[in-house]
């Protein structure tokens, strides 16, 4: 790594696209009307499970104003991201209450919601699973058919005849060995609840499909592109060149935006009204309940300590409440095979992964992608080991984390720039001043006051899930004034990647930050390759690409100006708009002499256009062995910890967190603004899941909540009192294959948060909490239950 | 639409609009961002259906439709309310601020610069409604505190900032303009 | 929304008595922050909507010494919230305001939007309760009164006949010594429903007013507890003896907001929290 003066990475520049959010100038798909379009409204099931018998639709189509109105009849497309599970709209039958059954076109969205309750169905209902239990018990499957189901082959393990979409395992050593040799073993089960991404704008897409050939034209609210383009050509039969995806502002994705969802149906429908565009738009009713979740989740741990509190062996259940379609969730399944037993070195583990069908609305990606759900599980399963062996919880956890040398659970190596997850550990406990557990006296005299406050910590790790081959690219190309403009495949959605890029180009090239653009509205047809926003995977993969298109615009330039100037290419060098000798500095020409190629006095031209482009392969990375998961999915670690101080009322429930300090070894910080901002939202939203968040169901597997009145968000006195945010850049740890030694962070600072707290509570209450969330409710009623065993 | 069938040079003044669906439209004269409109509307009508499909001002936006979210916000007669709750109806005779009235001239106002400067914003949807609550607020108390400012924007959710560097801004804001303006 | 709708704006309590009473598909637009949302999900079709913001006086807030306070239906929470003499004669009213949804739907919802409402957890219920307010109701067959504990008759339903429309709600002055504190507690911090509302009025006769709200049916007073409080100090040990009392005085339900054994836990801590912060004011 380069020791020079960086004049770019490192600034808090204040992000490009502020000013036409702050405006109202930014057009979100939201707010799009396009010529001709058409307007869409759809119908839900209210069933969680039933056959399909008939549907009547001809009182809706005499509507006045109605266009078309499609079934699954007629949209009987397939889709699917990793298993090909789903059809587009309901087809013979329904598996959750809320998939979309049927739709209507309109000219007007007044009127197709009208129509859509003119619609009637007939439906014959089927026996319902609701949970997890009765999904593996298997009485009632919620596909039949799943052993015909396409899907990806030797990564995803659907099991015929079950209601399992996935089981993926790791087996690392000899776990009947392990458990012999321990002194304990401790078995803990932890469950969490589905939860929303909550968007502030829904879910929402145009499709423009041409009647007289296969072009698609789609403008969606997505986070991937490429994504949508291949899925979509997929499940139209179609080739991939034959749609444009276009992307404008999008508001918020947070993974529920990450694969392709509403665009298959609007091209449908499309379609169906002879190519006319169509707008499909999600009340927030229905983006809870039709639009997939994050995933419930139960985990059971069994794990051997020594009694130094040396971990032997573990063996984990990871049980993946996927609802009624596997889509995104089957990765997410697949993901916790690698890192589902948290930042520690587990010399012998059998770790099973089971993506499981229900009939209640199906989840998919979602900020963590899993991490958040096992590592509440195995950090609270740490602090509990710590408090039956009596060792403090830094002492167990250091006693067992992943140093470089050893390696994780799937077989990865650990090196010295993998990261350091001890530092992050350490800069919390110190930060928050640890120094041991409470005694029971100590709480028993805050008790009487009616608030307790405790402390606890949690470590957290993350490397994207993504296929082994992904790639990015970028493309560069220079304007007559010497101003560059970069187009990237990834979608800013507010994370910030745009403006990052944007430094990283303005580094490379030497120029200032406000000569560099990175082009808005991702447009599939116009834009290079990304596999998908998401994974935190983008400052590391992007940043490499567009250094490599930034240093070979450099190199072109050189190229002509060598010519120009009389010497060698490698005798030149870059900066303040110029390329000049690096000894003679007076031998130079600026870039914007050379943008458009340069021009003699005679009149002769040499070069032409400045374009140039950059691509990044993931490097290295292998599939997991099918049987033993063994193999380099990681591309790159990002560790980190938080901190909690809390404080409950002992009367109410309430959690009160005073603060959050949080440690990530990121490497390098491109732009600490931007970091800061993937912090503090990815701690609130932790303090949602950990505190607030929960999907309801009732025996019938409807949803109960699907609107803000009964499914809250953290509102801005929902936040912790204080929030402090430490960066490890050091260095011997830093990424040294990424930009300037900088990881990703997107994701990270949400993973563990309710671990942290719940580890907090416990400390405060000396209750073990196994479920989510710790709302008022449920905290009240454990502190009663446990008073009334007598135990305070 | 009108409710003669013939328009005859007699009973022009005579002539109602009506909507498709027969209700008769609702004649309303109003002021935003310091512009004059008289329009008809459907008595069905919200005031944010009018901002966007009247006015085709979409800097205010839908996030829930149901007061609880906050992005609609905007200010009416010198109050924040939620205008997906609002009928277009009711705003005869009303003065309104939306996000697009917040600049003066060339010039983006402090509260915007601030927003920026603290980046109070991310993915930008909940923005303009967490404008026009915070301009709100600075208009009744100059001085708020961090306590004022949280109340303030309690009905503005946002999912992306975790609302920190928003508190930030609008703090900011409002020492700024007490300095600034006079 | 499917309901379509005429939207009248009667100029006189007059015509819009009449108007009501010759259609009955209407409904009344006050604020318009629960009758939307009603609108939106399609839970009602209306033929007519009628704006009463139009007649003159019905945003009249005023208290008169030696008569009390007249809170007209147009009266905005926000207007109850931040009303000085409010702040100091009903305090407990003037908390529960501030705790009414955020603060955009305080800028429209009203008072008596509130209560007509008659949600079993209406906010401002419980204050108007303990304060013996009166409900002014106008109709085809002229005015009458009704005190406000008889106003809720069920779930989301109230005293109205058809055609009546609430004019005002007044409440009775306050005498010296008189205190009152309103705790709500919900599932978050921010703006919420009520998973319990409460308040606790004490007269410097130890006279006691205890309401509660969306712990039954309706907003209720607890009656038989005030009796017994009236014969008690507020102590530390009174407190204590509160929390578990209360809960033998309210019938709480378990729905998607919370189960029955959390509100009955959250009642008693209210009802402790109220009377140690009254205590702490130095109330007796």
């Amino acid at each position: 790594m380069s020791e020079k003066q960086l004049n770019h990475i490192g600034k808090g520049y204040d992000r490009k696209d502020a000013q036409e959010k702050v405006t109202g100038q930014a057009v979100y798909v939201h707010d799009m009307e396009v010529p001709g379009m058409l307007y869409a409204k759809v119908l839900l099931s209210p069933y969680a499970h039933a056959e399909i018998v008939s549907i009547d639709c001809s009182e809706a189509k005499k509507l006045k104003g109605v266009k078309a109105v499609v079934t699954g009849k007629e949209a009987c497309q397939r889709v699917g991201l990793y298993m090909v599970d789903k059809n587009i709209m309901a087809g013979n039958k329904t598996r959750y209450q809320g998939e979309i059954v049927a739709a209507v076109v309109a000219e007007t969205e007044a009127i197709a919601e009208e129509a859509v309750t003119l619609i009637s169905i007939d439906y014959k209902e089927l026996p319902i699973v609701h949970n997890l239990d009765e999904a593996l018990e298997a009485k009632t499957l919620v596909h039949e058919d799943l052993h015909t189901y396409e899907y990806l082959k030797g990564v995803f393990f659907p099991q015929k005849n079950t209601n399992i979409a996935s089981w993926n395992r790791t087996k690392k050593g000899d776990i009947k060995k392990g458990f012999e040799e321990a002194d304990f073993i401790f078995e803990d089960e932890f469950n969490v609840p589905a939860v929303a991404h909550v968007p502030m704008e829904t879910h929402v897409a145009i499709a423009q499909a041409d009647p007289y050939s296969d072009k698609i034209k789609i403008w969606s609210s997505a986070q991937s592109p490429f994504a949508v383009r291949q899925l979509l050509a997929k499940s139209m039969g179609i080739a991939k060149s034959n749609v444009n995806v276009i992307v404008p502002y999008v508001g918020g994705g947070f993974g529920g935006k990450a694969g392709v969802h509403l665009e298959p149906l609007v091209s449908v429908l499309s379609k169906a009204v002879h190519g006319r565009p169509v707008k499909l738009k999600m009340t927030r009713e229905e983006e809870f309940n039709i639009l997939p979740t994050r995933a419930g989740m139960r985990a059971r741990f069994k794990t051997g300590m020594t009694k130094d509190g040396k971990i032997t062996a573990m063996e984990v259940y990871h049980d993946w409440d996927s609802g009624a379609y596997a889509d995104y969730g089957v990765n997410v399944g697949k993901t916790a095979v690698y890192s589902g037993a948290g930042a520690y070195v587990v010399p012998n583990i059998e770790l099973h992964s089971r993506t499981i069908y229900t009939n209640k609305v199906f989840s998919t990606a979602y900020r963590g992608f899993g991490h958040l759900e096992t590592h509440w599980a195995v950090e609270r399963h740490m602090d509990m080991m710590a408090q039956k062996l009596d060792i403090d919880p830094y002492e167990l956890r250091m006693r067992n984390i992943l140093k470089p040398g050893e390696t994780t659970i799937s077989g990865e190596l650990m090196y010295p720039t993998t990261g350091d997850p001890s530092a992050c550990l350490n800069a919390v406990t110190k930060e928050l001043n640890w120094t041991g557990r409470k005694s029971a006296e100590d709480r028993k005299r805050e008790w009487k006051t009616g608030k307790v406050r405790g402390q606890g910590f949690a470590m957290l790790q993350k490397a994207p899930a993504m296929p082994s081959y992904t790639s990015t690219a970028a493309i560069m190309q220079m304007d007559e004034d010497g101003h560059v403009k970069v187009m990237i495949g990834a979608v800013d959605f507010g994370q910030g990647a745009n403006t990052i890029m944007a430094q990283v180009a303005a580094e490379e090239l030497r120029v200032p930050l406000e000569d560099v653009e990175v082009v808005w509205n991702v447009e599939t047809d116009k834009h290079p390759y990304d596999w998908n926003t998401v994974a935190s995977k983008y400052t590391f993969m992007g940043g490499n690409a567009v250094r490599k298109a930034a240093r070979n615009m450099i190199q072109q330039m050189k190229e002509v100006a060598a010519q120009v100037l009389r010497c060698h290419p490698d005798e030149l060098t870059h900066g303040d708009g110029y390329i000049y000798h690096v000894h003679q500095t007076h031998r130079r020409i600026s870039y914007v002499k050379l943008s458009m190629g340069y021009a003699y006095e005679n009149g002769n031209g040499i070069g032409g256009p400045l374009i140039s482009h950059g691509i990044y392969m993931a490097s290295g990375l292998t599939n997991p062995d099918p049987e033993t998961g063994q193999g380099r999915p990681g591309l790159v670690w990002t560790f980190g910890a938080h901190g909690v101080d809390l404080e409950v009322d002992v009367e109410t429930g309430e959690v009160n967190i005073l603060k959050v300090v949080s440690a990530f070894d990121i490497g390098k910080v491109i732009n600490r603004k931007l970091v800061d901002g993937q912090v503090f939202g990815g701690i609130v939203q932790g303090v949602g899941s950990a505190l607030i968040e929960g999907y309801k169901f009732d025996g019938d597997s409807k949803l109960l909540n699907p609107y803000f009145g009964d499914n809250r968000i953290p509102s801005s006195k929902d936040i912790p009192d204080e929030i402090k945010a430490i960066y490890i850049e050091e260095p011997e740890t830093a990424q040294v294959d990424g930009p300037y030694g900088a990881r990703g962070i997107g994701e990270h600072p949400m993973i563990s948060v309710p671990s942290a707290i719940g580890n907090a509570i416990y400390e405060a209450l000396g209750i073990n909490f196994h479920r989510l969330p710790l709302t008022p409710e449920n905290v009240a009623l454990a502190i009663d239950k446990h008073l009334k065993n007598g135990e305070e | 639409m009108c409710s003669t069938e013939k328009v005859t040079g007699k009973n022009i003044e005579k002539c109602i609009e009506y909507t498709e669906s027969g209700l008769p439209k609702i004649t309303i004269r109003f002021e935003v961002n310091g512009d004059q409109f008289e329009k008809h509307v459907d008595p069905t009508m919200t005031l944010l259906q009018l901002l966007h499909h009247e006015l085709k001002l979409f800097g205010t936006k839908e996030g829930c439709g149901e007061g609880e979210c906050g992005a609609c916000s905007i200010i009416m007669n010198g109050k924040a309310v939620n205008s997906c709750l609002v009928l277009a109806a009711e705003v005869d005779g009303a003065v309104l601020l939306t996000v697009e009235g917040l600049g003066r001239g060339n010039e983006l106002s402090i509260l915007q610069q601030e927003f920026i400067k603290y980046d109070a914003l991310q993915c930008g949807f909940c923005t303009p409604g967490m404008l026009m609550s915070a301009r709100s607020l600075l208009d009744r108390n100059p001085e708020p505190d961090d306590d004022e400012i949280k109340e303030a924007i309690e009905g503005n959710f946002c999912r992306c900032t975790g609302y920190v560097p928003i508190i930030a801004a609008v703090r900011s804001a409002a020492k700024r303009e007490r300095e600034e303006l006079k | 929304m499917l309901s379509k709708f005429n939207y009248v704006k009667p100029e006189t309590l007059e015509d819009a008595i009449e108007f009501l009473a010759s259609n009955p598909g209407t409904r009344v637009l006050a604020g318009g922050t629960d009758l939307m949302v009603l609108l939106r999900r399609n839970l009602l079709i209306i033929d007519h909507i009628l704006d009463i913001k139009g007649i003159e006086g019905l945003d009249r807030l005023e208290y008169k010494e030696g008569e009390g306070l007249y809170i007209g239906a147009a009266v905005l929470v926000n207007e109850v919230f931040e009303s000085g003499i409010i702040q100091e004669k009903y305090r407990a009213l003037s908390q529960a305001a501030g705790h009414l949804a955020s603060h955009q739907l305080r800028n429209r919802a009203t008072l008596v939007g509130n209560i007509c409402n008659a949600s079993p957890g209406a906010d401002l219920s419980t204050p108007l309760l303990v304060y013996n307010a009166m409900v002014h109701i106008q109709g085809p067959e002229g005015k009458r009164e009704i005190p406000i504990e008889h106003f809720f008759t069920g779930v989301k339903r109230n005293a109205l006949k058809p055609g009546e429309i609430v004019t005002a709600v007044t409440i009775p002055d306050m005498k010296e010594g008189d205190s009152s504190y309103y705790k709500k507690q919900a599932r978050v911090k921010g703006h919420d429903l009520a998973t319990v509302g409460m308040t606790i009025r004490r007269t410097a006769e130890k006279e006691t007013f205890v309401a509660v709200a969306a712990v039954s049916p309706t907003p209720i007073r607890l009656h038989e507890l005030e009796k017994d409080l009236k014969n008690r100090t507020f102590t530390e040990e009174t407190a204590l003896w509160l929390k578990d009392e209360v809960k033998k005085h309210v019938f709480p339900i378990t729905d998607v907001r919370s189960s029955m054994e959390y509100r009955f836990l959250a009642s008693g801590a209210l009802a402790k929290k109220i009377m140690t912060a009254m205590m702490e004011e130095g109330v007796e």
